[in-house]
C-alpha cells in the first residue's frame, strides 16, 4: 500500500515532466522532416522489404507453413523497439547532465521517458505489422488479445536494460561503443530472420535463454501459428522481464547519487 | 529564534571531490590498473569543509568569495543536486533553483514549447503554466517570437525567457547564481525589481554574485566563503572585509 501511495505521489509530481520529455522527443524527431510521423510506419516496412529480399532470395531462408514476411516483421518490430529504446536510454543520463547538474529531478525519469517515447513509436509500427499480417493471408485470431502481455514484458525488460546501461555509461563512456557491437551480435543471435530449428539442439537451448527470443516467440506462436502460448512461454517472458527490470532498478538506485561526480 | 522560522539548516556539511575521477573512466585505464592490487592514492579535494549555518524565513543571504571558493557547490548541495559527503542539510519549503538559467531548454523547440518543458523541469504543473502563460510571455517581452525555435534566439532573449519562467511562481526559497546580469539594461532593471518584489513577499533568497554592489543593495546577511571554509557570517560589513582581502591577495 505504501509503495502504491509513493508511486501515486511521484506520478503526480513528475508525471507532467515525463509527459513533456516524451512529447519533446516527438517534436524534435519529426520537426524538420516532410513525412514526419509517416516515417515510423514506413521504416519497418522498408527494413522488412530489404531483409526479405536478402534472406529469402539470396540465403534461401524460409519458414515452412507460414509467411516469411510476417515472420520477419514480428521479429524486427520487437527487436527494433528494444535496440532503439535501450540505446537512447543508455545515453539519456549522460546527455542530460547539464540538467541533472542544476536542478533536482529524479534521474530515472530520463531512461524511462526514452523507453516510453520509443514505446509509442512501437505501437505505431503495429499498424504496418497488421497490414502485413492481413496482406499475407496470415489471418487474425482471438489469441491476439494476449499480445499486450508480451508488450508489457518487452517494455519492462527494456526499461531494466536502460537503467543498467545508463548507469554503466556514466562511469564507463566506452559503453556507447561496446553496446553498439553487443547489439549487432544480439541481433544475429536472436532468431529474427531465421528459424531457430535450423540450429543444433544444444545451441538452441542456450539461445532460448535470450529474453528477446522469449518475447518474439510468444508473439509468433499467437500470430503465425494461432496457438495460445504455453504456460512455459508466459513464464519465460514474465521472469526474464521482471528479473532484468528489478535488477535495473537496484543498480540504478544504488549508483545514482554518484552520477554527479562523473559529469 | 523560533524553530519554525528556520528555512534551511546546514549542519556541518563537508563535500569531497575526487579529482582523479573527474576525467572519467576509460577502459584503457581499467586494463592498465587491473594488474595493480593497491589503489592509487586518491587526489582528494574538499570543496566544502564543515560548513554550518542556518537561514531563516525571509532572509536574503548573499554568498561571496573568490572563484572556486565553493559557493556554487554549496548552492547545489542546498538545492539537492548533490548529496554532501558529511553532515546534513534540512530544507523546509519548496526550492526554486535559478542556477544558470535555461539549462532545461531544448534549442530545437519553440519558445512556447520550451515554456512548458522548462516549467515541467522546475516542477510546475500543467495547470499552473497554463494560467501563468500570458504573464510569462509578457514579462519576457517575447510575444512576437513565441513560435520561433530557441536556437535562433540571442543569448539575452534566452536568458529573459528563462528568468521569466523561473520567477513566475513565488517559491519559498529562491536560489540565484549570477543571473541578474542578463538581458539589456532595461531588462536588468526589470528583473532586479522583480527580485525585490519577491524578497518583499517573504521569499527566502540565496544569492551568489561577484558584484559587491548588488550584494550590498539586496542582502541583509552575507556569508563569505574561501577555500570551502566559511570565513565570516554577518551583515554588510563582511563585504568590506572581503574587498580588503581581495586587494591584498
Amino acid at each position: 500500500m505504501k509503495v502504491i501511495n509513493n508511486l501515486k505521489y511521484t506520478y503526480k509530481k513528475y508525471g507532467f515532466l515525463l509527459q513533456q520529455l516524451v512529447s519533446r522527443d516527438f517534436k524534435v524527431k519529426y520537426k524538420r522532416s516532410v513525412l514526419g510521423i509517416v516515417w515510423s510506419l514506413l521504416y519497418p516496412i522498408l527494413m522488412m522489404a530489404v531483409m526479405a529480399v536478402v534472406f529469402s532470395n539470396v540465403f534461401k531462408f524460409s519458414t515452412p507453413g507460414v509467411s516469411y514476411l510476417a515472420y520477419l516483421l514480428i521479429g524486427l518490430t520487437y527487436f527494433n523497439y528494444f535496440s532503439e529504446a535501450s540505446n537512447l536510454a543508455m545515453s539519456s543520463v549522460v546527455a542530460n547532465f547539464s540538467l541533472i547538474n542544476k536542478v533536482y529531478i529524479p534521474k530515472y525519469i530520463f531512461p524511462l521517458s526514452k523507453c516510453l517515447f520509443v514505446g509509442i513509436n512501437f505501437l505505431l509500427t503495429l499498424i504496418p505489422l497488421y497490414v502485413v499480417i492481413i496482406a499475407t493471408g496470415t489471418g487474425l485470431n482471438w489469441w491476439h488479445l494476449l499480445l499486450p502481455f508480451s508488450f508489457v514484458c518487452l517494455f519492462l525488460f527494456t526499461v531494466g536494460m536502460g537503467f543498467i546501461l545508463s548507469t554503466i555509461s556514466v562511469f564507463l563512456r566506452d559503453m556507447f561503443y561496446i553496446y553498439g557491437i553487443v547489439l549487432t551480435i544480439w541481433t544475429y543471435l536472436t532468431p529474427i530472420m531465421y528459424d531457430i530449428s535450423i540450429i543444433n539442439p544444444t545451441l538452441q537451448f542456450i539461445m532460448k535463454l535470450n529474453p528477446m527470443y522469449q518475447f518474439i516467440n510468444f508473439a509468433r506462436s499467437i500470430i503465425l501459428y494461432g496457438n495460445c502460448p504455453t504456460l512455459g512461454q508466459f513464464a519465460g517472458c514474465a521472469v526474464s522481464a521482471l528479473v532484468i527490470f528489478f535488477l535495473g532498478i537496484f543498480i540504478f538506485k544504488k549508483k545514482q547519487d554518484k552520477f554527479i561526480y562523473y559529469v | 529564534m523560533e524553530k519554525q522560522d528556520i528555512m534551511i539548516n546546514v549542519d556541518n556539511v563537508s563535500m569531497r571531490f575526487n579529482l582523479g575521477i573527474e576525467k572519467g573512466f576509460s577502459i584503457k585505464q581499467w586494463f592498465v590498473d587491473i594488474g595493480k592490487h593497491k589503489k592509487k592514492p586518491k587526489n582528494e579535494f574538499w570543496a566544502l569543509k564543515n560548513v554550518d549555518f542556518s537561514i531563516n524565513r525571509g532572509e536574503v543571504v548573499g554568498f561571496i568569495g573568490s572563484n572556486g571558493a565553493g559557493k556554487s557547490t554549496l548552492l547545489k548541495v542546498v538545492a539537492g543536486v548533490m548529496k554532501p559527503t558529511k553532515g546534513s542539510i534540512e530544507v523546509y519549503g519548496n526550492i526554486c533553483p535559478m542556477i544558470e538559467l535555461g539549462a532545461g531548454f531544448d534549442s530545437q523547440l519553440t519558445a512556447r514549447e520550451n515554456i512548458y518543458l522548462n516549467g515541467a523541469v522546475m516542477g510546475y504543473s500543467k495547470d499552473l503554466i497554463d494560467s501563468k502563460f500570458d504573464e510569462i510571455v509578457e514579462f519576457s517581452e517575447l510575444k512576437d517570437f513565441l513560435d520561433v525555435p530557441v536556437q535562433n534566439f540571442s543569448s539575452g532573449m534566452v536568458a529573459r525567457l528563462a528568468f521569466s519562467i523561473a520567477t513566475i511562481v513565488e517559491p519559498e526559497i529562491l536560489i540565484v547564481d549570477e543571473i541578474l546580469s542578463v538581458g539589456d539594461i532595461a531588462f536588468q532593471a526589470k528583473s532586479e525589481a522583480k527580485m525585490m518584489e519577491m524578497i518583499g513577499g517573504g521569499t527566502t533568497v540565496l544569492f551568489v554574485s561577484h558584484s559587491i554592489e548588488q550584494i550590498k543593495k539586496m542582502c541583509n546577511r552575507v556569508i563569505w566563503i574561501e577555500h570551502g571554509v566559511v570565513q565570516k557570517i554577518g551583515g554588510k560589513e563582511v563585504c568590506d572585509e572581503y574587498k580588503k582581502y581581495m586587494k591584498n591577495k
